[in-house]
């Protein structure tokens, strides 16, 4: 798909006057900037990592600010031009410096970001018997109990490296024993499908209400062989499946998984394990609570950076 | 371990709604970052607004991982608010849709100070006025 690019350049103190100029001809957001935004960077803003800040190394704009929107082919650009030009020059009646004022446009083509990240991704491994391989790396197994996933992620999730894949991917490790029927709610990339199958479970049907993840799902399913029988569709959550399962598995959002939990009870066997993940820590004790008073018993809470996954299973009625 | 950062992206994005496109997809896509695991992660602590614009800043490590926080909302969507009203104006010098009172200005550039680039509260005054009268609000008071 193509976009325009509209760049505008201007002054810090029109930023939001001219931020607001672009969302409100059609852009769905704006990238800015702000020479003082650089100036005032400092190390520890952004997390408890200790950052290193050496300016040189950063690139950034030297003088002044530019406000960048992006507007699809819906939305004839050259007939909003003089709109964007007349708008921004009018802020100095408004009592702010729009500086030159100057819009500057140009075509891009997604294929540009969609493939810009590749080169920072290689193969990781997540356990101790799963790892991750890029579907354009060529990569040997480094022991015999080493298991490959081929991915390539596209623009569905599941990339295997994100804190909430790995700790689904470990979850998975640790309750598999081999021969079980799996649903996968919220497949992605079909990554923890692929897992399961190499982990040994007999079926897994997976699910995603996103057209786009089921396809790269199914994309994903035809680089590893051993997936080649799992059975994939577009669905919202479990609603309307009729199939029981042992093992349901969700790395989704913490609200997506609140609706969930009743559909996983009802679709699990009673002993079978419910993993879930995608849950950030001032949302975790709204799923124990959740799932506990589904009937749920939580075995584990794991931990990677801020996410959290959980570990629960129905009980038997005599437990 | 400290980890140097190698590149920082400012976004004005809605909340909760992050996707691949456009402006995030550019943005980060040339700076290395994987683009659905910033917007699952900024979905996720963001959930609670979603659909409100909110302002990013995304800090890229030499190693691709990121951090980013989330700033105070635009002043546009702040001075809507304290409007009462959905849109500002195509107009504004000729068509007036809304007014603010200068205690409202006031009090939003209060708000944003922190994130705005403004030397006082004067000044952080004055660009707060001059962003609702580019809407086509009048200021009074």
């Amino acid at each position: 798909m193509e976009w325009t690019q509209v760049t505008v350049t201007t002054q810090s103190e029109s930023v939001e006057a001219v931020s607001y100029i672009l969302n409100d001809l059609g852009a769905a957001g704006v990238k800015i900037d702000d020479a003082k935004d650089f100036a005032k960077l400092k190390p520890g803003e952004y997390g408890a990592h200790g950052e290193i800040i050496d300016p040189k190394d950063i690139p950034h704009i030297a003088t002044g600010a530019a406000v960048t929107a992006y507007y699809p082919q819906t939305v004839f650009v050259p007939e909003i031009i003089p709109t964007i030009e007349q708008r921004v020059a009018q802020l100095k009646e408004f009592g702010l410096d729009p500086g030159s004022g100057a819009v500057t446009s140009k075509a891009v083509s997604d294929e540009n970001w969609t493939t810009a990240w590749k080169k920072y991704y290689h193969p990781v491994r997540v356990t101790s018997s799963l790892t991750v391989v890029p579907s354009w790396e060529e990569y040997q197994p480094k022991q015999p109990n080493e298991q490959l996933i081929y991915l390539d992620p596209g623009m569905a999730f599941g990339t295997g490296t994100h804190p909430t894949t790995r700790l689904m991917l470990q979850a998975l490790e640790m309750v598999v024993r081999g021969d079980e029927t799996v649903l996968d709610v919220g497949t992605g990339s079909g990554v923890l499908s692929i897992a399961a199958k190499l982990l040994g479970v007999s079926k897994v049907y997976a699910f995603d209400v996103d057209d786009v993840a089921v396809q790269s799902a199914v994309e994903n399913l035809k680089l590893n062989p051993v997936a080649s029988d799992i059975h994939i569709r577009p669905n919202d959550l479990l609603t309307g499946v009729t199939q029981m399962a042992d093992l349901i598995v969700a790395n989704i959002l913490a609200e997506i998984i609140v609706p969930l939990i009743p559909q996983a009870y009802e679709r699990l066997n009673t002993g079978g394990h419910f993993l879930c993940s995608g849950i950030i820590a001032d949302k975790v004790a709204l799923i124990l609570n959740k799932l506990q008073n589904q009937g749920f018993r939580v075995e584990e809470t794991l931990k990677i950076g801020d996410w959290y996954g959980i570990i629960a299973y129905k009980p038997f009625s005599d437990e | 371990m400290a980890k140097k950062v190698a590149n920082v992206v400012k976004l004005q994005i809605p909340a909760g709604k992050a996707t691949p496109a456009p402006p995030v997809g550019p943005a980060l896509g040339q700076a290395g970052i994987n683009i659905m695991g910033f917007t699952k992660e900024f979905n996720a602590r963001t959930a609670d607004q979603a659909g409100m614009l909110i302002p990013v800043v995304i800090s890229v490590y030499e190693d691709r991982s990121f951090d980013f926080i989330t700033k105070t909302p635009p002043a546009s969507v702040l001075l809507k608010k304290a409007a009462g009203v959905e849109h500002g104006s195509g107009e504004p010098n000729t068509k007036k849709v809304a007014k603010v009172t200068k205690a409202q200005v006031e009090e939003i550039a209060k708000t944003k100070m922190q994130d705005l680039n403004a030397a006082n509260v004067e000044s952080a005054m004055r660009m707060i006025e001059g962003t609702a009268r580019s809407m086509g609000f009048t200021v009074e008071g």
